[in-house]
């Protein structure tokens, strides 16, 4: 084991708590001014994106049974100081934010400008106030990918500005699905960019996850999660993003690790029965899919210790990424990685840190 | 069989396409057919064992990306690929490679022609 108070320590997935109202003041108009004039308060923050009626099979902190110590999550909008101080006690040197409230962006079907105001807006609060390379806080660009044209101006806007490393796709709601054409000049603009596309899970339309009627939070949460990844997955890697932009660095985040064997090794037998509908492929997608960057939370460490070693074996360590998703309620802190046994001090670093570093520059 | 040649039977016999199944020691194998040339391949489809020979001969269907935001264009391309009844397995008829996986590899044995019959020669 290392001593990961002594090493450098990079969390790929820290969940700012951001607040619509305070990001409103920076949001263009018109949604500046409504935002201002409507009853919505700070209300998608105290509800941390549900609430008892109607929107989800479950609260998040189960009831009361999780709280944080080191963060307002999720009864305020966050202080820009306490990431800091929660990056102290998980011992974390640089983290990259990831917007709590655009998660639920999937959600959104009015055909309005919300969601583009709402990024905008965020990027600007996040400089202005969150953001701060020399303290280690850096930041993903969430981008509003239903508008093409308005995702392109955000990486116009970020450009230039060292706080910025990535581009942040939130997988649930995707219509169509991320590997569509429709996305490609964003893919293109990234790939110019040297900025990794973070593909972020997300938990907007759980309670419908494929069908209505699940009871709770435990069966949504286990398959939606994990759904909204794995169908970008396979639309991104089938339809050939990896060969359309070849320096494109893909990362996907928050839904563990064991479920990406599974889901290539279906993916490679299909391919092998039909290529000819992946015709951009050359060989089989888990090739690709092994090429992509995965952050390591939830993992799934009450597994068995060989099923865990396979998939790091099938996924490579060199391609796993730290990632704590702070302060939700099912994060993961660095010993959770540097505790597993099947690991040496080279791979606990470099999932720790070391990868993160060359993906991200940092 | 001394000379190594199994005999399949007459040129003229076969349409592109058409197809004849021979026993070549323990082996079946088939004598395919293909824009006017013949080719020999293991009828035992490394999937699960399948008459791959006796399946569809098509031009391989490509794609090509042409450019950010346009769809992926399709076309036949000048490879002859033979696919497995069974569950599409598919491979180039020059070859015997998987076109999906150049790993996987179909075993292939030489033609000859001669005085208008056509023999799978086993090297032999
Ligand atoms: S046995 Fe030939 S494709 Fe399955």
């Amino acid at each position: 084991m290392i001593d990961a108070a002594r090493e450098r320590i990079i969390d790929c997935d820290w969940h700012y708590q951001d607040s619509f109202k305070e990001v409103a003041a920076y949001m263009p108009e018109p949604w500046r001014t409504k935002y201002k004039h409507s009853n919505w308060d700070d209300a998608g923050v105290k509800q941390n994106l549900s609430s008892f009626f109607p929107t989800s099979t479950g609260d998040r902190q189960n009831y009361g049974k999780v709280v944080r110590e080191h963060s307002n999550y999720p009864d305020e909008p966050e202080e820009p100081e306490r990431v800091r101080e929660g990056m102290d006690f998980l011992d974390i040197d640089v983290s990259l934010q990831i917007s709590h409230l655009i998660l639920a962006m999937g959600g959104v079907n009015a055909d309005d400008k919300r969601v583009q105001a709402f990024t905008k807006g965020y990027v600007e609060y996040m400089l202005e106030e969150v953001l701060d390379p020399d303290d280690g806080v850096y930041g993903l660009a969430p981008m509003p990918y239903s508008d093409v044209e308005a995702s392109l101006d955000i990486l116009d806007r970020i450009e230039d500005e060292e706080a910025y490393v990535g581009a942040c796709f939130v997988t649930a709601g995707a219509s169509p699905p991320l590997g569509s054409r429709k996305y490609d000049p964003i893919y293109e603009r990234c790939e110019d960019l040297d900025l990794p596309v973070v593909y972020h899970t997300g938990g907007s339309g759980l309670d419908e996850y494929v069908r209505a009627g699940y009871q709770e939070m435990i069966e949504t949460h286990t398959l939606g999660f994990l759904e909204s990844n794995m169908s970008q997955i396979v639309s991104v890697a089938c339809q050939g993003i990896p060969e359309k932009y070849p320096d494109l660095d893909i990362v996907f985040m928050e839904s563990g690790v064991t479920y990406i064997p599974g889901l290539i090794s279906r993916l490679d037998e299909e391919y092998l029965k039909r290529p000819e509908e992946a015709p951009l492929l050359d060989t089989r997608p888990s090739e690709y899919i092994t090429d992509f960057y995965f952050g390591t939370q939830p993992l799934e460490i009450s597994a068995r210790n060989e099923l865990l070693e396979l998939c790091f074996d099938m996924i490579g360590t060199d391609r796993l990424l730290y990632a704590s998703d702070y302060p939700h309620w099912d994060f993961d802190s660095p010993s959770i990685i540097n505790d597993l046994p099947m690991l040496d001090d080279d791979d606990r670093r470099a999932i720790l840190a070391g990868n993160a570093e060359g993906v991200f520059g940092l | 069989m001394s000379d190594g040649l199994v005999e399949v039977g007459p040129a003229t016999e076969f349409e592109d396409g058409d197809h004849a199944i021979v026993e070549v020691g323990r082996a079946e194998v088939g004598v395919v057919r293909a824009d006017g040339e013949f080719y020999a391949l293991r009828n035992q489809c490394p999937h699960d064992g399948g008459p791959v020979c006796k399946g569809i001969v098509q031009r391989e269907l490509l794609g090509e990306f042409t450019g950010t935001g346009e769809r992926v264009e399709q076309y036949y391309g000048e490879e002859c690929i033979i696919s497995c009844p069974w569950h599409g397995w598919s491979f180039e008829l020059e070859t015997g490679t998987h076109i999906g996986d150049e790993r996987i590899q179909l075993p292939m044995y030489d033609v000859v022609v001669e005085d208008g019959i056509v023999y799978v020669d086993t090297g032999e």
